[in-house]
């Protein structure tokens, strides 16, 4: 019976609505700060550039932090971190190893 | 007797953990998918491609409400986690209810985008721009559709299923999945509306 009131959390985290609200303003005012850098065309294209990746990284780990709830506290969380990063890996080697081989095939065809 | 049941139960936990695990994977690669869409929509939007740049046809305003739709279904999505721990099920079916519909918007605001776009000439079979501007986005709202349709079973699901850990389960699945979709949504806004706009 008592694991029945204390459902697992699948290493999920603990929810709790401030937390979820505390995520919403956050992830609110990062997207309003991306798209109002953009669309008020007030800086050099460099810093509106630098402004908007910047605020995507910083609402992605909102979200992570926040709404997906990852951590390291239990067994799974830190199952779930490492299968993360590994993907982080992956992705990085994918993405940006396409982008040097197309610039550098682009920059010897030229 | 008492101990048999717990202990069988203790059996559903531990195979519920290492099946949510199995999702979880199964979203890491769906980021490598997604990853793979992203390096072509930037190679082939690299300065000096060819046909018309998207940069004419899109209105960021009508993105930034697409974006709030899916931003609100997904905090919807959690307040019904919440309620769920508390054993409110009519409460958690309200919630999805209104989740669903905030996802709705977003893939009906989507969809009539595309319309717009074709019918002012940036179509899919244009140019390689136009081609993995709609594979990406597109593959992102199939996804989305699959999802809301996902939150419908459970809906349904919800009203006759008793045993709290398989709901508990399902749930946890389905909230990882929208949450999943959500955190792509920031890459492409950002990738290929704001970066395009620029």
């Amino acid at each position: 019976m008592h694991a029945q009131n204390n459902l697992p959390d699948f290493g999920t985290g603990q929810k709790t609505l401030s937390i979820y609200l505390i995520g919403l303003i956050a992830c609110v005012i990062l997207t309003l700060i991306s798209f109002g850098a953009v669309m008020a065309q007030v800086f050099p294209k460099n810093i509106t550039f630098v402004i908007i990746f910047l605020s995507a990284i910083i609402q992605f780990l909102v979200q992570v932090i926040f709404f997906l709830r990852l951590n390291t506290q239990t067994e799974h969380g830190k199952l779930n971190v490492m299968s993360f990063v590994f993907t982080g890996v992956i992705l990085f080697c994918l993405v940006f190893g396409t982008l040097w081989i197309m610039s550098d095939l682009n920059y010897n065809l030229m | 007797m008492h101990r048999e049941m717990t202990e069988e139960h203790q059996h559903y936990l531990e195979s519920d953990e290492s099946d949510v695990f199995g999702f979880w994977l199964y979203i890491m690669s769906d980021c490598i998918l997604f990853s793979v869409l992203f390096a072509t929509f930037i190679v082939l939007n690299m300065p000096g491609t060819g046909g018309p740049d998207l940069k004419n046809y899109i209105d960021l305003k009508y993105v930034l409400i697409e974006t709030f739709f899916l931003l609100a279904s997904n905090f919807v999505f959690g307040l019904a986690v919440l309620n769920l721990n508390q054993d409110k099920i009519a409460k958690v079916q309200t919630w999805l209810v209104i989740s669903f519909l905030f996802g709705l918007c977003f893939v009906f605001l989507e969809l009539r985008e595309f319309i717009n776009l074709a019918s002012e000439g940036f179509r899919w079979d244009y140019s390689g721009k136009a081609s993995s501007f709609f594979t990406l986005v597109g593959t992102h709202g199939l996804h989305v559709s699959c999802g809301l349709f996902w939150v419908l079973i459970m809906i349904i699901q919800l009203s006759f299923i008793r045993e709290t850990h398989i709901v508990k389960r399902r749930m946890t699945y389905l909230g990882l999945f929208w949450n999943f979709l959500d955190i792509v949504w920031i890459f492409v806004f950002t990738v290929v509306y704001l970066v395009g706009a620029l």
